[in-house]
């Protein structure tokens, strides 16, 4: 699943941090007893979330014959498989790595001024046929993006998006605005009291002004949010950049991961497959780690997942 | 919006002629500045969706060369060749058995997830990021990890062996080595867990922001009434949720009824093995660049899109239409 | 809400179709001689290419291609390396066009973004050329003088179309069986001889499998005309896999399996054939060529090339593989990629080339590289493996589908397999 619709039937701005609704009667021994276990299985749920990961880090430092061995520590401890992605891979991985970086950059830094600038102007200000539009934007997460795959094709190539360092440019295009991004923005700009725009207003700003001195400054949770969502969404995709990118030098990491699995390059040698795992995840990880809740809430208000 | 502001106008217009031309020109610079703000962002979503979808049902009643164009106008033949391929026909039967039982096991999932983290408990916002966690990585990545993990000396048969679980999977049918995704009785239902387990933690926070809707009041009724949890669960919390059920089953089917990176990511443009991993959108990509008829290609993508609008209101209906107290 | 959703995403939709109007105009339409006379009309009487002497061409060419293994990679750098020495005006670029190579090459194409020299596989080479995405050739030909007639017809022939040629082979391939000399000293000359040694090796101790059988046509193929079967009739305009003879001669192919007597590479754990014979795994598959520089990774084995053995049709048969390169209609660079072509495919660049081990030469005057004979002994027998017929690949596909999951399912019927076959051909045969 890479895109979603819109949450108009449910959300209808970035929900408040979770408070928690007491749902159990509380009470005797049998409660406790109950609780611990379930403690216990929510910890070992977890953990099973974490597996997987902590065993492609161990993958990636183990020889291919120790790879299928059921042991946590690699045995020989070996960096082979991370010296032959840095070296023997064509392209190496630092070249996909940065392919993925100045495309999500790009893409995330178009969503944020494109949404902010129609989310605000969808929330706030008034003009002909404003509703249709927007309810087109909204539409637009029901089309396949497959449906759009020879269409976009086509009128990529046509604009001459075809060779070289132009192929991001593809991809860029097609990502540049979402519509996720304008219906957050939109929704956030909602819930901003009027009086501080009114304000700027009798202050003699314009409609540019109050947007970009006032306005703008006070949406930054939901820029943050689609900041995030978008940078992860696009570093993370895989369709566009495998329709759209051809050359080698210009694919992604998850499109290299998946061509050198595939034919060539790597097929099953686990460890260095694992350790380009690691580096496509590593990114997102450190995203996560620190902004966590803007993860959190931008799935949650806006029913997208990367 | 253009009514409200014209039925002002004709009311107030009367009354204070010079006040009404004052915000007539007011409401000009701001339809002005509203359509310069929406300008670039609307025409990219004109052109590439909108144009997209009627530039592909262009391209389908063609037979279009891949490098100079429409070549014959075909009518509907590319529909019907597509439809009558065995190749497509089993590509429809997989994408739908994957949505029927990918959607309902991931919400099962999600919504047992989101109730345990709504609770008040210790560590809930640990819990939370952890059972979210999967969901960060990209397919590709996940994908690569899943194939890693299946495969016959993989991390899933080494640990069932150890942990001798074994005796219960030949039972099954499965040897000790069995190839999941290699396999094609099994390809498809790998990629299902797979998806189960990367894509719960998103369902879950759907029903989260909805669970948190419920208000508490409700929760305080049903417990001076002396309802047990369960009672609870069923009879409140399961039923106030029917909005949430909606959209995470309309994300769910719309997503799943595109299915494409894990399959061509597992096995390749044609969906190996035996096609057990061929989905509607992998047999689009085929036909396009593989098989190199770009009109068959867009005519599957047609259907694929009246499949989704299809299945979209039927869902609407599904859950509205037979239960006129939800609120759309 | 909905009527209105539904009525206003339709009045956008026609808005868009104003503003893409133009887009799709602009892609390319009409292309027909755009960049040079393409098609039909090509090479019939038309004399655009220049006259040249390749020895005054300068400049760079890039070249595309697949590469199964290091061993290919080496051949072709010796290959290059004496291009290099003797056109040193030109400089090459190699790119292996990694993932699956016929759909990034469509991708390619479609785009205007093709190399100025890449590889053709016979299997597909026949909807590339009435996709009009190869150059044709002829006028560099005649030209040039190069003389076509060294190519061994059967493989040349694949990729011409209308009489325009648009490829020349760069190697040729056929099947033989190879088998592991200490476990096999007299290798088997008949099919009925084969299951008899097979049988004999069953359960031979560090053996997975007497044989690494493929389920698919591109062996199986060589095993259904060699018992009399075919998936055409001779005229090549129908099928004729549902024929008893055919029938018959999938399911002896199957009975190999059903039979223990063989085993899939993916079932024997190991990544192909010539990889399982190689570590021991079986004593005896069936490969071309490759198989040579292949086993150089496995020293210990001793092994050796034998003819297909005969079967129930009593004729020497097997089925042969080739691809070609050839140059794209959008190709950048297509004089530097012609001078590479004709010394690629001319005498001494197949020379090198062949001298990788690789593959044995597409062309008589070639001399045949060491340790390659019973290879080339196949080629007086042999029929096509591919190219053959539109659409091949899915003819393949539909088979191979179709075969695997009986191994799978151990049901070992040929029935389905004869039955999805013959709808795939008779589809590919009626979409031209």
């Amino acid at each position: 699943m890479t895109r979603a619709m819109s949450p108009a039937d449910t959300v209808t701005s970035l929900p408040p941090r979770a408070a928690g609704d007491p749902a159990e009667p509380v009470g005797d021994k049998t409660v406790h007893w109950r609780r611990r276990l379930a403690y216990a299985l929510m910890i070992g749920y977890a953990l099973l979330m974490f597996v997987p990961f902590a065993w492609t880090v161990i993958t990636s430092l183990k020889t291919l014959p120790d790879s299928e061995r059921l042991t946590l520590i690699p045995d020989p401890l070996t960096f082979a498989p991370w010296q032959y992605i840095f070296t023997n891979l064509q392209p190496n991985i630092i070249r996909l790595f940065l392919n993925s970086f100045v495309i999500a950059i790009a893409v995330t830094i178009s969503n944020v001024v494109l949404g902010s600038l129609a989310g605000y102007a969808f929330a706030r200000l008034r003009f002909p046929l404003r509703n249709v539009l927007f309810l087109i934007v909204l539409a637009t997460l029901m089309i396949p993006d497959q449906l759009r795959m020879l269409p976009i094709y086509l009128i990529v190539n046509a604009l001459g998006l075809r060779t070289g360092v132009l192929q991001y440019g593809g991809v860029i295009l097609v990502l540049a605005i979402s519509a996720t991004s304008v219906f957050l923005l939109r929704q956030y700009f909602l819930t901003i009291p009027k009086d501080l725009e009114e304000a700027a207003r009798i202050d003699g700003a314009g409609h540019f002004r109050t947007f970009l001195r006032v306005m703008l400054p006070l949406a930054s949770p939901a820029i943050a949010a689609v900041t995030i969502l978008q940078f992860q969404g696009t570093w993370n995709s895989f369709f566009w950049p495998v329709v759209l990118i051809r050359d080698k030098d210009y694919w992604t990491l998850p499109i290299g991961l998946t061509l050198f699995r595939l034919t060539g390059g790597m097929s099953n040698d686990w460890p260095p497959l694992m350790a380009t795992v690691v580096i496509a995840t590593i990114p997102i990880l450190v995203l996560y780690l620190f902004f966590q809740r803007y993860f959190v809430e931008g799935v949650a208000a806006s029913g997208v997942k990367g | 919006m253009v009514a409200s502001a014209s039925t002002r106008r004709t009311s107030e217009a009367p009354r204070a002629p010079r006040a009404a031309r004052i915000r007539r020109i007011g409401e000009r610079q701001e339809a002005l500045a509203g359509f310069a703000l929406v300008a670039v962002p609307m025409a990219l979503f004109l052109i590439l969706n909108i144009g997209s979808i009627l530039y592909a049902m262009f391209i389908s009643v063609w037979r279009w060369n891949v490098r100079t164009g429409p070549v014959e106008f075909k009518g509907l033949d590319n529909y019907t060749r597509v439809l009558n391929d065995p190749i497509f026909q089993a590509a429809v039967g997989n994408t739908l058995y994957y949505t029927a039982v990918w959607v309902p096991l991931t919400m099962v999932i999600g919504l047992f997830l989101a109730i345990i983290v709504n609770q008040k408990i210790r560590g809930q916002t640990f819990f939370r990021g952890a059972f979210y966690f999967p969901a960060i990585a990209s397919s590709a990545a996940i994908t690569t990890l899943w194939i890693f993990i299946v495969s016959p000396y993989g991390l899933f048969n080494e640990a069932r062996g150890a942990l001798g679980f074994n005796p219960l999977f030949s039972a099954m049918g499965f040897d000790a080595n069995q190839d999941w995704l290699g396999d094609y009785h099994t390809a498809l239902n790998s990629v299902i867990v797979l998806n189960a387990w990367t894509t719960s933690g998103t369902f879950m926070l759907f029903y989260l922001a909805s669970l948190q809707a419920i208000p508490h009041e409700v929760y305080e009724a049903a417990a001076i009434d002396g309802a047990g949890a369960w009672s609870t669960f069923r009879q409140i919390t399961f039923p106030l949720l029917r909005p949430g059920h909606f959209f995470v089953a309309t994300v769910g089917v719309i997503g799943g009824l595109q299915l494409f990176d894990q399959s061509f990511i597992a096995g390749g443009p044609d969906g190996n093995p035996a096609n057990s991993l061929m989905t509607m959108v992998l047999y689009l990509y085929n036909r396009a660049f593989k098989r190199v008829s770009f009109g068959e290609a867009a005519a599957v993508g047609v259907i694929l899109f009246v499949v989704i609008f299809g299945a979209t209101l039927l869902q609407r209906w599904f859950f509205e239409g037979r239960h006129k107290e939800a609120s759309a | 809400m909905r009527k209105r959703f539904l009525s206003m995403t339709f009045a956008a939709a026609f808005i868009a179709a104003a503003c893409t109007g133009g887009g799709a105009s602009n892609a390319p339409t009409g292309g027909t001689g755009a960049t040079t006379g393409t098609g039909s009309t090509a090479g019939t009487g038309e004399t655009q290419a220049p006259q040249f002497d390749p020895s005054t061409i300068s400049g760079d060419v890039t070249l595309g291609q697949w590469e199964s293994s290091p061993a290919e990679g080496t051949a072709l750098k010796a290959a290059l390396d004496a291009f290099a020495v003797k056109y040193p005006n030109i400089k090459v670029t190699q790119t292996t066009i990694a993932g699956d190579y016929r759909a990034q090459m469509v991708n390619k194409f479609g785009a205007a973004d093709v190399p100025d020299l890449f590889y053709v596989n016979a299997e597909y080479a026949p909807e590339w050329m009435s996709q009009g995405f190869l150059l044709p050739l002829d006028d560099y030909i005649n030209n040039q003088g190069f003389d076509t007639a060294p190519f061994f017809p059967d493989y040349l022939s694949i990729f011409q179309q209308d009489g325009v040629t648009y490829g020349l082979p760069k190697d040729g391939n056929t099947i033989a069986m190879a088998v592991n000399t200490d476990l096999v000293p007299t290798p088997p000359t008949t099919l009925d001889e084969l299951v008899q040694v097979a049988t004999s090796l069953k359960g031979k101790s560090g053996l997975k499998a007497p044989m690494c059988l493929n389920a698919s046509l591109d062996r199986g193929l060589g095993f259904i005309y060699a018992n009399g079967g075919s998936l055409l009739t001779d005229d090549g305009t129908a099928s004729a896999i549902d024929t008893d003879a055919s029938k018959a001669a999938v399911q002896s192919y199957m009975d190999l399996f059903k039979n223990g007597l063989g085993q899939t590479n993916t079932q024997l754990g190991d990544g192909w054939c010539g990889e399982a014979l190689g570590k021991g795994d079986v004593a005896i598959v069936f490969e071309g060529g490759w198989l040579k520089g292949a086993m150089d990774a496995f020293p210990d084995i001793k092994w050796q090339f034998a003819e297909m053995p005969t079967g129930s049709s009593g004729q020497k048969v097997t089925i042969n593989y080739t691809a070609a390169y050839g140059i794209g209609q959008d190709s950048k660079n297509k004089d530097q990629a012609w001078v590479l072509m004709q010394y690629l495919t001319g005498p001494e660049g197949m020379a090198k080339w062949t001298e990788g081990g690789i593959a044995v030469p597409s062309r008589s005057d070639v001399p045949v590289p060491e340790g390659f004979d019973v290879i080339v002994k196949g080629a007086d027998y042999a029929k096509p493996g591919s190219g053959f017929m539109p659409n091949y690949p899915d003819v393949l596909k539909a088979f191979g589908d179709a075969f695997l999951k009986q191994v799978t399912d151990k049901t070992y019927d040929a029935g389905p397999v004869v039955t999805a076959t013959k709808a795939a051909i008779d589809s590919a045969l009626s979409s031209q």
